[in-house]
């Protein structure tokens, strides 16, 4: 694959609830991606967003956002995933030879709007959406039981997940504030309240408000802007079936899939030797076991042996993970920028010692349908 | 500071309620909840038996004939996986004191899972594994209302 780097990024706070409203924070996260890359507004020549009508409350939501997200009067185009899918699209832009600077940006304000609600909109509306039993929340009771039962995993074992990103949140000034515990125990973790049985409060990635961008550039302008690009060296994305009654919900196909094409594309034959950090985009703290069993760094049911820790042998989210935040359209964006900062060695209070080579993810739909992973190499 | 202003949008103004048709092969599948019956539907192909019927087999990516493939099924099935949750799915603000069991069942003689509450069972008996059968409504409709949930059997 030829090469496209990534040039500029920016993550604006993450809130509960900010108050400051969703097009200023969309402009704060561009202009800050332009401003971290030296550019300027006339520099860029194409936009790729992500958001999702439902969570933005109006339809075609790109159409009051042009302004804010530098596309005004430019080649502007919208993703209704995650902001990972969205750099997908930016990549190809990119790599169609027409483009020399593509904005991705992405994110919502779930502050505003019934999240769960809006989820319940995916689901089918002829069999399962009238009685609501299938929803964002029993789908991840399910899948964490899945596991549990297939492979003997105990709930301790996935609340330590829990622990370990919840704690590296507190490491990072750009993770949610109540999502940052730097104490916290397993039995705090399994004592929590259920959230869906198995699945305890703690254990669940907390929504937020936020918005994430990064800049993408084809090699020869990635090295004319920064002396520090991040290659995208391989991507994988693979989608599996709907009904979650026909799928294995113990493992990720999609993720084992995405990671396949990835690693291929990106000449990696044995991932856990030559990765040096993993930014995975967890729902739920057994997602990060799944995850990381499917991408080949453990054997099925043996991720949480995985030393996942910021100083471990494979450190896994080291910036907290979605359990530092889940701000819906954004997380999957926010994971492709921290595994940018390890790169970068700007990673300032959870910086994985001589990283070189990251992998990061994005998911979207019920038990994670859909996943896409990202190769990154720094160096020039 | 002054308060925020809030403003809820279209409330009162618009609603948006969509009136979706289930299409041919849930007409059939709803039609025989009238008469308290399961159907379902078979590929041709590589054999598995859906309930709720499918158009389509993804996995084969043929069609399945309206006319053909039909399959009648038992109202029992097997527990394959559960949860209970506390939450309505609109409201995470609010924990109900009695928490909702909700299912994935296997029904017998099909290949997929179907997702419903379990009614008249205590958290601690739920087990994976346990059979498990329909109870309908005393006067069926026609539309999903009328499972109420599966009882243990």
């Amino acid at each position: 694959m030829e090469k496209v780097g990534i040039v500029g990024y920016y993550q604006v706070q993450l809130q509960s609830e900010a108050n400051y409203g969703r097009y200023e924070m969309i402009f704060e996260a561009v202009r800050g991606a332009l401003d971290n890359a030296g550019l300027k507004k006339k520099d860029v020549t194409t936009v790729i967003s992500c958001t999702n009508d439902y969570y933005d409350g109006r339809t075609i939501s790109n159409a009051f956002s042009v302004e804010v997200g530098g596309a005004y009067l430019a080649d502007e185009s919208k993703v209704e995933m995650d902001g990972a899918h969205a750099a997908l699209y930016g990549l190809m832009r990119i790599l169609s030879g027409n483009h020399k600077l593509a904005v991705i940006w992405g994110g919502s304000t779930p502050s505003c709007y019934p999240y769960h609600s809006a989820r319940l909109f995916e689901t089918d509306p002829t069999w399962e959406r009238p009685n609501a039993f299938v929803n964002d929340i029993t789908a991840g009771g399910f899948q964490m039981r899945a596991y549990m039962e297939k492979y003997g995993v105990s709930a301790e074992d996935i609340a330590k997940v829990a622990v370990n990103n919840r704690k590296n949140a507190a490491k990072n000034p750009s993770s949610l504030k109540e999502a940052q515990y730097p104490n916290l125990t397993t039995r705090e973790v399994l004592e929590s309240g259920i959230y869906a049985d198995p699945v305890t409060e703690l254990m669940v990635s907390p929504l937020c408000d936020g918005v994430a961008a990064i800049l993408l550039a084809p090699e020869k302008q990635a090295l004319k802007i920064t002396d520090k690009p991040v290659w995208i060296t391989g991507v994988g994305y693979n989608q599996e079936t709907y009904y979650l009654g026909d799928r294995d919900l113990s493992t990720s196909k999609s993720m084992e899939s995405a990671g396949k094409m990835a690693f291929k594309a990106a000449g990696i034959k044995n991932p856990k030797d030559e990765i040096d950090v993993a930014e995975l985009s967890e729902v739920f703290a057994h997602e990060e076991l799944i995850f990381s069993e499917a991408l080949g760094l453990a054997e099925k049911g043996q991720g949480v042996k995985l030393n996942y820790e910021i100083n471990g042998d494979l450190p896994i989210n080291p910036s907290g993970g979605a359990l530092g935040g889940n701000p819906p359209c954004a997380t999957g964006l926010i994971r492709i920028i921290e595994a940018v900062k390890q790169l970068r060695g700007e990673a300032n209070g959870y910086q994985v010692k001589d990283a070189k080579k990251a992998i990061a993810s994005g998911q979207i739909g019920m038990c994670a349908q859909n996943n896409i992973l990202y190769v990154l190499e720094g160096g020039n | 500071m002054s308060e925020n202003k809030v403003i809820v949008a279209n409330k009162g103004m618009v609603r948006a309620d969509f009136n979706f048709w289930v299409g041919r092969y849930m007409d059939k599948f709803y039609d025989n909840f009238e008469k308290k019956k399961l159907v379902g539907n078979k590929c041709q192909k590589c054999g598995n038996v859906f309930v709720p019927p499918r158009k389509v087999c993804g996995k084969c990516n043929v069609v399945i004939p309206l006319e053909e493939n039909w399959v009648d099924l038992p109202d029992t099935g097997i527990l394959k996986n559960y949860t209970i949750t506390p939450y309505r799915v609109n409201d995470r603000t609010s924990r109900k004191t009695k928490p909702q069991v909700v299912g994935m069942v296997q029904i017998d003689g099909s290949n997929t899972a179907i997702i419903y509450r379990l009614i008249n069972i205590k958290p601690e008996e739920v087990k994976t594994g346990m059979k498990v059968k329909i109870e309908w409504s005393e006067k069926p409709k026609g539309d999903p209302s009328d499972i109420k949930g599966f009882v243990k059997i």
